[in-house]
């Protein structure tokens, strides 16, 4: 019988979420969030993040009982943190949440016609806006659900403390710091957010770690100023030329590492049975693969999941929008590592340092760019995975794609490193979506089953039967 | 003698004056006449209009403007003087026309606009090259003029405005007006002194085709975690082709780009020629170019590659994304004997048989897209030796003679056109940033030039040392 009440009050949460949802309530939310412009990399944007914890977060999670206290990066450079807490009852489960409220540059003159960062806008049966994938709508929907259990069960039956940060589109400053100076404020016993794609637009997707990534910059400067192309060609080393040459022996044309210690440990078996049920699909419009490319004799989804990948994220030499007849002083490239766990992120750049010297490229100079983000992986078979499993099975009927990590980075390593507590990601964009470019967007009938898995995964969570610590 | 002292002299009292030559080349670097921006068009009739016409006028040349036969490219000014038509006729030029200003890019002087003087050197935009080597030969005429009261030869002098953007239109304005443009010789001034310490004649100029190289893989950036392993990085790409142009050490290795065996003529004038750009001349790098060649030969009698710039992604705020596309503007500078014609089918045969047949050569930006021509007077020619003569008779020291500069300047126009041979005698030193910021001529070895060019005017004019073609 108890059980019986349990499945009608789950369902009656569900259809409240879906109501908030179909009357346009969740996207008035998500539009007003998306407006304030919270864009990390831009110094001069740091009080946007303020007021996005202050005026934003902090009115709309105080009032269903969070108490919200807004604290100060230990970091100059980093961006404030909001922390939420709603204690129950301290013998309940505590899940510990996450979001970013921070997101890459808008680049407004870039996207579409019409189309703004951030100035939400339904286009073609997307909703476009800067943030909106990442990660916005994200938390937005996780905290909306928490709030729709609330009021049908008129408590959680668990303790929740969300964490929000403001910096994770600059490799997240001071975040571990924070979270190993306060571990008792994360005192939890499972992570459950939402970021990043699902692996395919139609299937609900969980993972419980991450990529790692690792930013560097490579630097040629040969002299002072540019000189005549006529005067000095074949007599002045041409930096744009060799720093071609010294990428162009990191991977080899169809881009498989050559630098045998970027190269990633064996799957395990466990590992590879997981990826092998997995299908990319980034849905319409996302690129279309390059089968020749990345490490051959793999997968797809063993090339996203299951290995590392080097990329040019970018590269100038000379003045290319105004080149001139010189044989120009300097080049730079900017590089990353993408890497599952298992890699060692601190050899990076040593091997790559022996490497270039080994080919005579000893002049390039190397510098880490910033906090790398250490790769993370829980086992699929684990407790927590499979409850979150069996709950989003049953809110959806459909099977859940299981990754062992994502092929992006989060900032996981913190949650799963440091405050030891098995993470659980639920994502509710895909991988079309244009993150981190122009155009960005969420799918609508995502976000609308996102809010019906959440309501149900957090239903779940305080019915009284989840795994023990 | 006492005459050539004479004129000399007055040549060098003018020079000395402030009110003089600096005065002249004060104001005709402060006009912005750069060709490769087309909003320039004005300041390039002004520059002839209101200081070159003026100056010839008053030397009794006839002076005509000649508007370019291309759309938007800049005119072309011929002074003529013609004493009888009995005597022989030399061809004089200069270009009224510099590179791009940089302004923001000056560390030195007052910007590239404003003449200005420091020590010995004098910094501005279009010193070097060309506004003070044909203010030179003006100066050196006037003085020739003033002393024996005729020139004693028929003089033409053309200024065009159109170098630095590829001397469009050149060609064929001078073939529509050939008999306006024709002489017996041609001798001008531009480029610098291989040896700062000594003055050489220059008989011919190496090549220059530029192009781009680009790879437009997709649409826009994507996901680096999302994608990285399954999209194709065209930076890796473009770079790994830029790899196979060149060797590391920057010798060619495009089958058809070779200009073949230098000649034994070419290989001994050049024989015992050291360069020496000056205090503030770039390190020459003994290991870069085409290996068992002296550095004279590489720049004077070899073929070299550039990569005058290359971007991908966004340098300024690289973001965690593959980008979409790569480009690189590339550059062949060329000696007489190189299939000039095939250069892009060339490498375009090269990039398909390496694989890299996504990668297209498109014409080059407008702004930079100059294609000259290598051309060559041989050193044994009779005007060759005379104009060696007049320069030992100054300085009593036989020249050296350098069968072509590294730098490319219109010689086609007159060995292919007028069919004449020419000869020039650079005025500059290769330290001088011509063509990048902090462009400058020094003070001491311009006075020395405007001898040297006094020298051979008045010797051209002057029983018993005149040239009769």
């Amino acid at each position: 019988m108890a059980s019986m009440m349990s499945t009608a009050g789950r369902d009656t949460a569900i259809s409240a979420i879906e109501e908030y949802f179909d009357n346009g309530t969740f996207r008035e939310d998500l539009a007003r969030r998306v407006a304030i412009r919270t864009e990390s990399p831009e110094p001069d944007k740091r009080p946007e993040l303020y007021r996005y914890l202050e005026e934003e977060l902090t009115p709309y999670l105080s009032d269903f009982g969070f108490d919200c206290v807004i604290h100060e990066n230990p970091r100059p450079d980093g961006g404030p943190f909001l922390v939420a807490t709603r204690t129950e009852d301290p013998s309940l489960p505590t899940v510990m949440t996450y979001g970013h409220g921070d997101v890459v540059r808008g680049y407004d003159d870039q996207w579409q016609e019409g189309l703004s960062p951030w100035n939400m806008t339904e286009e073609n049966g997307r909703w476009y806006g800067r943030g909106t994938a990442d990660n916005k709508a994200q938390h937005t929907i996780n905290l909306a659900a928490i709030k729709a259990v609330l009021e049908q069960r008129g408590h959680l039956g668990f303790n929740v403390v969300a964490l929000i940060e403001t910096g994770e589109e600059c490799g997240s400053p001071g975040l571990k710091e924070f979270c190993a100076q306060n571990k008792d404020l994360f005192k939890a016993d499972v992570f459950i957010a939402s970021d990043g794609p699902r692996l395919r637009p139609e299937q609900p997707t969980i993972f419980m770690g991450s990529r790692g990534v690792f930013n560097f910059t490579m630097t040629l400067e040969l002299r002072g100023g540019g000189h005549h192309s006529g005067n000095w060609g074949g007599l002045l080393a041409n930096p744009g030329i060799i720093m071609a040459h010294a990428l162009a022996t990191i991977t080899d044309a169809r881009g498989k590492l050559l630098i045998e210690e970027w190269r990633p440990q064996p799957m395990t078996n466990s590992v590879r049975l997981a990826i092998s049920k997995l299908k990319i699909d980034g849905g319409e419009n996302s690129p279309d693969i390059d089968e020749d490319w990345g490490e051959p004799g793999l997968t797809s989804e063993e090339k996203v999941f299951g290995s590392n990948t080097f990329e040019v994220r970018s590269f100038v030499t000379g003045n290319p929008r105004n080149p001139v007849n010189a044989i120009p002083p300097k080049a730079v490239a900017h590089g990353h590592i993408r890497y599952v766990a298992g890699t060692d992120p601190m050899t990076f750049l040593p091997s790559l340092r022996k490497h270039l010297d080994a080919q005579g490229f000893n002049q390039i100079e190397l510098e880490a760019e910033r906090d790398y983000m250490n790769a993370t992986r829980l086992d699929p078979d684990h407790p927590w995975a499979q409850f979150s499993i069996k709950s989003i099975e049953k809110t959806t009927d459909q099977e859940v794609a299981v990754l062992p990590n994502l092929g992006g980075t989060l900032p996981n390593d913190v949650f799963a490193e440091v405050l030891e507590l098995p993470t659980i990601w639920v994502p509710h964009s895909y991988a079309g979506c244009s993150q981190h470019a122009p155009n960005e967007h969420v799918l609508p009938e995502i976000c609308r089953q996102g809010l019906q898995m959440m309501t149900g995964l957090w239903w779940d969570l305080g019915s009284g039967d989840t795994p023990k610590s | 003698m006492t005459s050539r002292q004479d004129a000399i002299a007055d040549a060098l009292m003018w020079f000395d004056d402030d009110a003089g030559y600096f005065e002249t080349l004060k104001q005709r670097v402060a006009v912005e006449t750069e060709s490769q921006e087309a909003s320039q068009l004005p300041e390039l009739y002004r520059y002839l209009e209101d200081f070159i016409r003026p100056d010839f006028e008053a030397m009794g040349y006839h002076v005509k403007v000649y508007d370019n036969p291309f759309e938007g490219q800049g005119p072309v000014l011929l002074a003529t003087r013609i004493e009888d038509p009995s005597l022989p006729t030399i061809l004089g030029y200069g270009h009224g026309d510099a590179v791009r200003g940089q302004a923001d890019k000056w560390t030195k002087g007052e910007g590239p606009w404003v003449l200005s003087r420091d020590g010995d050197k004098v910094y501005g935009r279009g010193t070097a090259d060309n506004k003070a080597q044909h203010t030179t030969h003006m100066g050196a005429i006037k003085s020739v003029l003033a002393t024996r009261g005729k020139l004693g030869f028929n003089s033409k002098f053309m200024v065009e405005t159109g170098e630095e953007n590829g001397s469009k239109g050149l060609k064929e304005l001078v073939a529509a007006h050939k008999d306006a443009f024709m002489a017996d010789a041609y001798f001008a001034s531009d480029g610098p002194r291989v040896n700062i310490a000594k003055p050489n004649l220059t008989l011919g100029n190496r090549g220059c085709l530029n192009f781009d190289l680009e790879i437009v893989a997709r649409d826009g950036g994507h996901h680096s975690g999302n994608w990285g392993g399954l999209l194709a990085n065209p930076g890796i790409m473009l770079a790994h082709a830029i790899s196979t142009i060149t060797d590391a050490n920057g010798k060619i290795q495009v089958d058809g780009w070779s200009p073949g065996p230098m000649s034994n003529s070419v290989r001994e004038a050049l024989n015992g020629v050291n360069r020496d750009g000056g205090a503030d001349a770039p390190t020459i790098d003994e290991n870069w170019g085409e290996p068992g060649l002296t550095s004279a030969e590489k720049v004077y009698a070899w073929n070299s590659f550039e990569v005058l710039s290359f971007v991908t992604g966004n340098p300024s705020n690289p973001v965690n994304a593959i980008p979409p596309r790569a480009r690189a503007n590339c550059q062949l500078r060329f000696v007489v004997g190189t299939d000039h014609e095939n250069i892009r089918s060339n490498l375009r045969k090269h990039l398909d048989a390496n694989g890299f047949d996504m990668i297209e050569i498109v014409d080059p930006p407008a702004g930079n897209d100059a294609v000259f021509l290598a051309a060559r007077t041989p050193p044994e020619h009779p005007w060759a030796e005379w104009m060696c003569t007049s320069v030992t008779r100054t300085t009593g020291e036989i020249p050296v003679m350098i069968p072509n500069s590294g730098g490319s300047i219109c010689n086609d126009v007159f060995q292919d056109v007028l069919g004449i041979p020419f000869v020039w005698m650079p005025l500059s030193y290769t330290g001088c940033s011509q063509h990048a910021p902090d462009e400058h001529i020094l003070w001491s070895l311009t006075r020395e030039g405007m001898e040297l060019v006094t020298g051979v005017y008045w010797d051209l004019g002057e029983e018993g040392t005149a040239w009769r073609p």
